[in-house]
């Protein structure tokens, strides 16, 4: 083990074995390129996530931009048929398993160690592995664009619409298998997470004093666990269809299609929560932290998040209202779709109720956040209405789910994780992003997401299907207010949303090539993750802390008068710092970085490319997997000694040696 | 807090709810009542879901109105509560507030009120639910099948109202008023879905299964639909039409639908027409009665040439109005406007008088005819049906000349 050590070394730390039985050493460069490839530091792993699942949403944003080109005006000539059914195939699959997912994977990495005090997460490596495992997935999964043609049944890729004869290309092929990869990542990440969660929290935090970020990422853990294997099983009767000629959808053998939906769905509703609870857990920090105010009835919010996790569980057959399920199932889950309202209201009480009476402060994290309560909520309330299923039978398929759900998305998830952005920004990279430029980029979005979903609800609730190529004036109905004019708004306010992204891509370039440095705590604000500098050490905190509330960092700031409630602060975050350096801790043991789960990610494509092509390349892949493997079980936990010469990182305090006397 | 502290806090706590209410709620519902029911929304929209044309359509809209209205007000006061609470508690300069936590019994009244609310909904949409699903009141059924990338409507014979024989139509469902339909509907290949939003939800068709739908219209008319689960490559372009008519006008339609083969006059461009249709279109098109040259029955085999197995069946073309899937009018801008405009009295009659030559939109039936791939995407390049066994998914390019084209549009005219 890699042992960053004080000064004065004093005890041997034991580690074994000592020697390598895999073929490659450990890898140690400090710096440079491989300081990232092969790192296993989940800081750097998470701004990994971030920058390539940011890379992806602009890939989905431009597909988005192209359908709106193509909608803009009646019989739209931008793309044909074929390739605008692959484009909003891939828009949204891109967006959701490639964007906000992993986006959320990042945020979770990097602040859940963070917030709960910890060095790393329980399997450093496995979560590097995770990180290649969803890059790799998702190249593989766009290399279709260039191999015949992308997917083209829609993200939900319903039977028997996604099986050989109807959709020939190999698109689909590459869909299912590209995402089983990025399911894999998704597992392990899971299976990491909570096991850090659940083992590696600071002394003193029980589970009713953890961060609510780490809370609802945790429930997001969990949803993981249990739903991905469900669409793996889906995915997996998919390729076997496709590419063994398995039955399981086909309806001459006996087979019924809407096995797929259910399967598909129970996967697909869970994933909603997946998507949108970690960006719940985003401004549930924000909120309190520029209000002064600790957040409104914790225990709801988080019960309320654990509830929404059950029962997401028992609400998937909604999508399903006009599927023909009967009308008993129709009740039963009209019901349940109306409880889990419930729990989802009640954060958004929560949230007002923690602005209440608070001193807020109008950062463009905490617009941001406030933007989510206001358009989630629009989401949310056009959702109940679909919740009354005959009224729903009226609204699925048509723009009106489209605005649902975008409001839901882009409104929910999208804003809490550019939230997140303006908020841990400086946590992350030490840097403040310009708060004018974000202010600007905040009212571009806003304006744009509610000029390019408002109108849909209209289109919808006035006949506009989804998924149509292209629109007729034939059913745009008369007048000035007509189909033509509202999806002309629809694709201005698009654009218009792109330009707000591109200055926030902006204002990361302009931060960047500002020198001047964040303060220490540049939001006074309450968790554990601002208990270090900015950016953190490799090893994250000198001293773990000891927890003794909910908001420890607030409460070691600021001592409250007894009788007169009122908030004093007695120490600085400077002060806190210095102390904790004071004492720092003598031995802090880190993972060594390695060869392996970027090469162990790196087989699962190869054997799925030669699944769809030739199974000579997949036994190739196999291999490499296994070779991978063998390395990654027995490769020693620390380079030796010798390898350690003129690699010393940069940071003034801390010396790497190697260390297994 | 004192008592008076209390009531002064009480006081100007209502005090402000009121000029919020006065200044800010008011307009604002109006603004929005507005601006979303008047200026928001295209008039006659064929396809709007807040006009029901009937008793399954209003039994949704008299369920979903109060929910609008119910969402809309909770939208509204979320927003302004957020709006009021980020003006009166910005940052003035005021301490750090205590460090509240919460109150529960707050916060359990605020999660009971929006439970006991979508409790009452639920109780009227179980009872909306159970009263659209019902099939014991049907007077009249309809089996409809969906395929890439049309509709097919098969009557079965059903005394009542004439239909001694079964009735094959496409593209338009042509159905009595007052008269409760129900539909059977499956499908061919993929999933589709058939809406009329004026007259019900939808219904999903899914191949080897067969799902109900209600429908019955009030007046005579042409209501819009469009199918809603994707489909493939023309998703966009498989649209379809109900038409409502007057019990005295369907029973005149069922007539006409069973009426025998006319065959063209001799040496007429018509028949020779008919002779291109029996060399090239009878592989797929059925029209019934139709004779080839030998005297026997022209009986179209569409299950060796296309994969769902089916092609729309042409007898009594010129009834309808659309072709293709609905997709195109058959009949010119002009005629078609008559007929979709008409008054509910007089649409029956107009329905009724059919395609006639003036009103035939010659423009796009022929270029149907010259290259349909073409003018609507199929899968009908015979270079990529291996993996379909040969056979086309939609209607393929025939190289017809342009005199056997016009041969064949003398023919179909006939089709009355």
């Amino acid at each position: 083990m890699a042992i960053i050590e004080r000064p004065a070394p004093t005890l041997p730390a034991i580690v074994t074995p000592t020697t390598t039985y895999g073929v490659l050493k450990r890898p140690v460069s400090a710096t440079g390129w491989r300081s990232w490839v092969f790192t296993v530091d989940h800081k750097k792993l998470g701004i990994m996530y971030g920058a390539t699942a940011m890379f992806f949403f602009i890939v989905g944003g431009v597909e988005a931009l192209l359908i709106r080109l193509q909608l803009a005006a009646p019989n739209g000539k931008v793309l044909n048929a074929d390739l605008y059914n692959q484009m909003f195939t891939m828009h949204a699959t891109t967006m959701v398993f490639l964007f906000v997912m992993p986006m959320a994977a990042g945020f979770a990495n990097y602040f859940v160690p963070l917030q709960i005090g910890a060095r790393d997460v329980a399997f450093p490596r496995l979560n590097a592995f995770g990180f290649w495992a969803f890059l790799f997935g998702g190249i593989f999964l766009n290399m279709a664009w260039f191999l015949g043609g992308a997917a083209d049944g829609g993200w939900f890729m319903y039977a028997p619409n996604s099986g050989p004869v109807f959709s020939p290309t190999n698109g689909v092929d590459f869909w299912a298998l590209g995402l089983q990869i990025t399911g894999i990542a998704s597992l392990t990440g899971a299976i990491n997470l909570i096991i850090t969660v659940l083992n590696m929290r600071a002394p003193g935090m029980s589970l009713m004093r953890m961060p609510i970020f780490t809370w609802m990422i945790t429930v997001v853990q969990f949803l993981l666990l249990f739903a991905v294997p469900v669409i793996t099983v889906a995915l997996f009767l998919l390729s076997f269809q496709r590419n063994f000629g398995a039955q399981f959808f086909d309806v001459a053998a006996g087979a019924d299609p809407l096995l797929w939906q259910h399967l598909f769905w129970i996967f697909g509703h869970p994933e909603v929560y997946i998507l949108i609870l970690p960006s719940f857990g985003i401004v549930s920090e924000v909120l309190p932290v520029f209000s002064r105010k600790p957040l409104f009835g914790y225990p709801f919010v988080v019960f309320s998040g654990a509830a929404i996790g059950f029962v997401g569980w028992g609400v998937w057959a909604h999508h399903m209202f006009a599927s023909g399920l009967g009308p008993v199932s129709v009740a039963v889950f009209s019901l349940t779709t109306m409880a889990i309202a419930v729990p989802t209201g009640v954060k958004i009480i929560n949230w007002t109720l923690t602005m209440w009476g608070g001193k807020l402060w109008f950062t463009t994290a905490m617009k941001f956040a406030i933007g989510l309560i206001v358009l989630f909520t629009v989401g949310g309330l056009s959702g109940v209405t679909h919740a009354v299923a005959p009224s729903d039978t009226q609204q699925t398929d048509t723009y009106y789910i489209v605005a649902h759900f975008h409001y839901v998305l882009f409104g929910g998830a999208v804003l809490g994780i550019f939230s997140g952005f303006y908020y841990w920004w400086p946590k992350v990279f030490g840097k403040m992003l310009n708060e004018k430029l974000g202010s600007w980029n905040f009212w571009l979005m806003v304006i744009g997401l509610n000029l390019t979903f408002g109108p849909m609800h209209i289109l919808g609730l006035q006949g506009q299907p989804r998924r149509m190529y292209q629109w007729t004036e034939a059913r745009a109905g008369e007048g000035f207010f007509n189909f033509a004019f509202w999806n002309l708004v629809a694709s201005i306010g698009s654009f218009i949303l792109a330009v707000g992204i591109l200055l926030f891509l902006i204002n990361v370039v302009i931060t960047a090539r500002n020198p001047q440095k964040a303060p220490l705590d540049p939001w006074n604000a309450r968790s554990l993750e601002w208990m270090t500098t900015n950016p953190p050490k490799e090893h994250n905190f000198d001293v773990i802390p000891t927890v003794h509330h909910l908001d420890d960092f607030f409460h070691q700031k600021y001592e409250e008068d007894a009788t007169t409630h009122i908030m004093t602060q007695v120490r600085t975050a400077e002060e806190i710092m210095a102390e904790q350096e004071r004492n720092a801790e003598k031995h802090i043991h880190m993972p060594s970085p390695s060869y392996w789960p970027i090469v162990l990610a790196f087989g699962l494509p190869v054997i799925t490319f030669g699944l769809i092509y030739s199974h000579l390349i997949s036994v190739i892949g196999g291999v490499i997997v296994l070779f991978a493997a063998y390395g990654w079980a027995l490769e020693s936990s620390t380079a030796p000694d010798s390898d350690f010469e003129n690699n010393s990182p940069g940071s003034g305090l801390d010396k790497v040696t190697a260390n297994h006397d | 807090m004192s008592r008076r502290q209390f009531d002064n806090w009480l006081r100007a706590t209502i005090a402000s709810v009121r000029v919020v209410l006065r200044k800010v709620f008011k307009p604002l519902v109006v603004v929005a009542g507005v601006s979303v029911v008047v200026a928001g929304c295209a008039t006659n929209a064929p396809q709007d879901t807040w006009q029901p044309k009937g008793p399954n359509s209003k039994l949704i809209d008299d369920l979903q109105q109060p929910v609008f209205a119910v969402a809309g007000i909770i939208g509204l006061i979320v927003a302004v509560a957020v709006i009021y609470t980020m003006i009166k508690y910005r940052d003035r300069g005021q301490p750090i507030p205590e460090q509240i936590h919460g109150k529960p019994a707050l916060e359990i009244t605020l999660t009971v009120i929006p439970a006991l609310i979508l409790a009452v909904v639920s109780v009227f949409t179980f009872g909306a639910i159970f009263k659209l699903a019902k099939t014991d009141d049907t007077q009249m059924i309809i089996n409809v099948t969906g395929q890439q990338w049309w509709w097919e409507y098969d009557y079965p014979a059903q005394n009542e109202f004439g239909i001694t024989q079964p009735i094959i139509t496409s593209g338009q469902l042509v159905m009595p008023v007052g008269t409760k339909v129900l539909l059977r509907e499956t499908s061919r290949d993929v999933i589709h879905s058939y809406w009329i939003p004026a007259l019900n939800g939808k219904r999903d068709a899914v191949p080897g299964r067969v799902h109900t739908l209600r429908l019955e219209a009030d007046k005579p008319g042409i209501y819009a639909g469009q199918c809603t689960e994707f489909c493939g490559l023309s998703h966009a372009n498989m649209r379809m039409e109900a038409v409502a008519l007057s019990k005295e006008d369907f029973a005149k339609w069922v007539a006409n639908q069973q009426a025998p083969y006319v065959a063209p006059a001799k040496e007429t461009l018509a028949q020779q027409g008919e002779e291109v249709f029996l060399n090239q279109c009878v592989r797929c098109h059925q029209v019934n009665g139709l004779m080839r040259a030998d005297g026997t029955p022209a009986i179209a085999a569409p299950d060796e040439n296309v994969w769902s197995g089916a092609a729309p069946n042409l007898s009594h073309l010129m009834s309808r109005n659309t072709f293709a899937g609905a997709m195109f009018d058959l009949l010119s801008k002009q005629c078609r406007d008559e007929v979709w405009n008409a008054p509910s009295e007089v649409v029956g009659a107009k329905y009724l008088a059919g395609v006639t030559e003036e009103c035939l939109n010659q423009k796009d039936l022929r270029a149907w005819l010259r290259n349909a791939p073409e003018v609507k995407p199929m899968y009908a390049n015979p270079a990529d049906l291996a993996v379909s066994n040969g056979k086309y998914r939609g209607m393929p390019y025939l190289a017809l000349s342009e005199d056997d084209i016009t041969k064949l549009v003398a023919y179909l005219i006939t089709l009355k």
